[in-house]
């Protein structure tokens, strides 16, 4: 039987499974070899997507898994141009964490279950990829979730991080409460969850449904991608090791939120459009606002990551636009062309960002205070020279990948809503902002603590994937460099034409100019000590008010589960104890008493069991008479 | 006058198993309850052998046969029983040997 | 006459039936048990199964009264001791009594089975070649089972009967 491209996209997604569970069985103990069988896992998907993707075969396939009365839940793929190249994202940085962690995690004493759980989460995420409805894409929703907590878990014994691991999931939970409402509601309203029937849906807007399911589903994404008011658990989740760091909470997982919100675009209406827009606007200045007073270099990176979600699901919600083709004027979905492109961009410059900053703290012996590193410039020459491209890319230095996602997201704005548009852009003057104080102060200067002073690099498996993914941040804007087989998305993305690419073109150079002004300004060298942070000493009061700004949301959701939730816990565990266990227990109470009153039969002298046979011979007698 | 058909040594029979019944029933004494279980199979037998006569068959009395036999072997077993029982607790009245009880 | 045998026979048997659950001395009862018996073979012989009455004495009256009495006086039991009755016990009894004694009264009433005239039937099976006949072809069975059976009785006495490795107390 011939290999179909059918077969090979179930092997891709069942090799890292099969893996996974190979390795809970037998190589619990074995952390070296477990190592490698993941790693090796990861080439053979990275090389079976790259056939996928490169042979340009696209195909729609599935099977009935679950039928339960009327609803039928199929196990399908549906393997299109967003498909591959959201596979092609997966695999590539997939694979290069996982041989960052051969280096960084070479010292572990829990190897094994660290490799397991990026193999159960490279699974997952592939699931997500693959699948054609929106029923498994629950399943594997919950899957990465899990896997999610599983690696933030990983040094269980540090209280701070069992701690974020679940708090990662409930957050994550609550956000796919309102996901599996927006499932049940579509299904109810349209009669399916496959994707390629719901995309020939449509969607008039008038019912309250068709605003409903997507805000709803959306709910998932604001869980899963981390948006206000649920983006608590990002920070938090940088207790798990760099590398999971990179690949989960920055490139991948928290991008899926993104790839369901393009899937799900037939069913978008202009209301819940809105919506979204300002949700991810208004997450990315708040993200920004936060980062500018991190001390831990991947808390900074972590809010980072925050904002760049926030601009793609804010270019999501910014829609359709009107290109001039060759014949006149066409619609384009614009908004899922500028998301996907910059979640493309992003996951290639964070993932490098991320690992670098691994290889940085691998280097200064797992100190991850920015303020006690410093003159690592001469120290850590690959790093640096990796990481500056990383900054590059994320401030939007022309030429390099982030500039021309982030235009195409301004354009879009500046075309749609200029409301969102001015939020973006000042955004993008705090991203400059934070990004330069962070490099100029790990990396320039004077060496700020011992650590710093014997800094050294890492290796080869350090070092190769960050030369990997500097050069894909380095090239990754220019959509001519990437296989023609994903023409179908990057034809999607909006090209500013005439006046407006000028407009724009001013806008992103003026912000970046603005950005990295202040930050050079505001820490010169001789400014930066290994004590408070010179912004904080120089404006306390907006520095503290920024501080506050970012508590504010953990302080409000503890003081909602402690007062609140908490009391209704304690309600319905009495109710419970009461009226369910208590009832049960009645019920098991009277047949220990019908036991005792049997007991109490049990006289143990003969001559009173004699009196029972009389009192058979009495029944059989009254039953001979005719009276029984 | 009584006849003597079957039918009064049917209720001879009945009477003596009465008898024996009550015997177990209200004596207290191990051994007396021993004889009164004895009675009761006599009074079997009667019956048996009663039935034996007015049908003209022999199986009957050939079934007397083998309850006498396994009358003597459970009055010898038991006696022993009891011999046993009054070596462990001292007593045979019935109302001291509640150790089964609850 | 002939009933007159059978109706001092019956009476002879009940009233020594009495006795023996009735006396307060173990060794009455043991005696009494015995005229009872002897009471009973006389039915038995007016039955016309003297095998059988003969085998009762010997067996039943024989053997059997005599280990009673053996054992009786091996435990050395004494009489009840007076005044120990219980309300229950005597309800209890007196209500026994009264359903046995109408169970009995029923069956002579109403639980008559149509009788053949004694005249009528004949005689049969009073020889032991009828009965020896019987046995080994018929009941041969129920013969092997019963000698296994007293083989299993003997046994059991013996064990029984044997002392407890560790001295109990007396």
């Amino acid at each position: 039987m011939t290999m179909t491209s059918a077969h090979l996209a179930f092997l891709v997604l069942s090799v890292p499974l099969a893996t996974a569970g190979f390795i809970a069985c037998f190589l619990r103990r074995r952390g070296g070899l477990a190592a490698a069988l993941s790693v090796a896992a990861a080439v053979a998907v990275a090389a079976g997507a790259a056939y996928l993707v490169l042979t340009n075969e696209r195909f729609e396939i599935g099977k009935e898994w679950l039928s339960l009365g009327g609803l039928t839940i199929t196990f399908g793929f549906h393997f299109d141009d967003l498909a591959a190249l959201m596979l092609s994202i997966v695999a590539i940085v997939g694979l290069c964490v996982h041989v960052f962690s051969l280096g960084y995690m070479h010292d572990d004493g829990a190897k094994a279950r660290y490799f397991a759980g990026l193999s159960v989460f490279m699974f997952s995420m592939l699931g997500i990829v693959l699948t054609d409805n929106l029923f498994m894409m629950f399943i594997f929703w919950e899957l990465v979730g899990f896997s999610s907590w599983l690696l933030i878990n990983h040094w269980w014994d540090r209280p701070t991080a069992a701690a974020a691991a679940k708090k990662a999931f409930i957050t994550n939970r609550v956000g796919d409460f309102g996901f599996l409402l927006g499932i049940v509601m579509c299904y109810w309203a349209h009669g399916t969850v496959n994707l390629t029937d719901l995309a020939v849906q449509v969607s008039s807007g008038n019912t309250i449904y068709s605003r409903a399911i997507p805000l709803l589903l959306f709910c998932g994404a604001i869980g899963k991608s981390a948006q206000l008011p649920l983006q608590v658990w990002l920070p938090d989740a940088m207790e798990g090791p760099t590398p999971v760091s990179a690949l989960i909470h920055a490139a991948t997982m928290v991008a899926a939120g993104i790839y369901m919100l393009c899937r799900i675009e037939p069913l978008m209406v202009p209301d819940a459009l809105t919506v979204i827009r300002w949700v991810g606007a208004a997450t990315a200045l708040y993200a920004a606002l936060c980062a500018i007073t991190q001390r831990d270099i991947k808390k900074v990176l972590a809010y980072s990551t925050l904002s760049q979600l926030g601009y793609m699901v804010a270019a999501f919600g910014l829609g359709s636009i009107e290109t001039r083709e060759a014949g006149g004027s066409v619609l384009i979905a614009a908004g899922v062309g500028a998301a996907m492109f910059h979640l493309t961009t992003h996951a290639f410059f964070k993932a490098l960002l991320f690992l670098g900053s691994g290889s940085v703290i691998y280097g200064c012996h797992h100190e991850q205070d920015i303020f006690k590193m410093g003159g690592l410039a001469s120290r850590m020459k690959l790093t640096f020279v990796t990481f500056t491209i990383g900054v590059a890319a994320i401030v939007g230095l022309p030429g390099l990948a982030g500039f021309f996602s982030k235009d195409a997201i301004l354009y879009l704005a500046f075309a749609n809503d200029k409301a969102v548009f001015v939020v973006l852009a000042l955004t993008a003057v705090l991203t400059a902002f934070y990004m330069l104080r962070l490099w100029k102060v790990v990396f320039l200067g004077a060496p700020r603590s011992e650590a710093a002073e014997h800094a050294h690099e890492g290796g080869f498996s350090l070092g190769a994937p960050l030369i990997v993914l500097a050069a894909l941040a380095f090239f990754g804007g220019y959509t001519s460099f990437y296989p023609h087989v994903f023409g179908g998305i990057f034809s999607l993305i909006p090209e500013a034409a005439g006046q407006a690419h000028l407009v724009i073109l001013g806008t992103s150079l003026t912000v970046l100019a603005v950005g990295i002004g202040v930050a050079l300004a505001l820490y010169p060298a001789s400014a930066v000590t290994a004590g408070d942070d010179p912004l904080q000493l120089r404006f306390p009061a907006l520095f503290s008010g920024l501080v506050a700004l970012r508590e504010s949301f953990d302080l409000v959701y503890d003081y909602y589960i402690q007062k609140i939730q908490q009391r209704l816990a304690m309600v319905l565990n009495f109710i419970d104890l009461l009226g369910i266990s208590g009832l049960v227990r009645a019920l098991a109470g009277l047949v220990g008493l019908a036991g005792l009153g049997a007991r109490a039969l049990f006289v143990g002298r003969v001559n009173v069991y004699v009196y029972w046979f009389l009192a058979g011979v009495v029944i059989l007698w009254a039953f001979a008479a005719g009276l029984l | 006058m009584i006849a003597s058909g079957l039918n009064a040594y049917l209720a001879l029979s009945f009477a003596l198993f009465l008898i024996g019944f009550l015997g177990v029933l209200l004596r207290r004494n191990t051994l007396v309850i021993y004889m009164a279980l004895e009675l009761m199979l006599v009074a079997a037998t009667l019956a048996l052998v009663a039935f034996s006569r007015y049908n003209g068959t022999v199986d009957g009395d050939v079934f007397v046969f083998f309850i006498l036999t396994v009358a003597a072997a459970e009055v010898a077993v038991g006696l022993a029983i009891i011999v046993a029982l009054f070596r462990q607790r001292q007593t045979v009245r019935v109302d001291e040997l509640d150790a089964l009880k609850h | 006459m002939a009933d007159f045998a059978f109706v001092f026979l019956a009476v002879f048997t009940v009233i020594c039936a009495l006795g023996t659950i009735l006396s307060r001395n173990v060794v009455n009862g043991a005696m009494c048990l015995l005229l009872c018996l002897i009471g009973v073979a006389g039915l038995f012989v007016r039955l016309e199964a003297y095998l059988l009455a003969f085998l009762l004495l010997l067996v039943y009256a024989g053997a059997v009264v005599a280990l009673f009495l053996f054992i009786i006086m091996l435990l050395d039991v004494h009489g009840l001791p007076a005044g120990a009755r219980r309300l229950w016990g005597m309800v209890g009894g007196v209500a026994a009594c009264a359903l046995l004694g109408a169970g009995l009264a029923g069956f002579i009433v109403r639980g008559q089975l149509p009788e053949p005239r004694a005249g009528e039937v004949a005689l049969v099976g009073a020889s032991l070649k009828g009965y020896a006949e019987s046995l080994f072809t018929t009941y041969l069975l129920p013969v092997e089972v019963i000698g296994f059976l007293l083989l299993i009785a003997m046994i059991g006495v013996i064990v029984l009967s044997q002392k407890s490795e560790e001295a109990n107390p007396p």
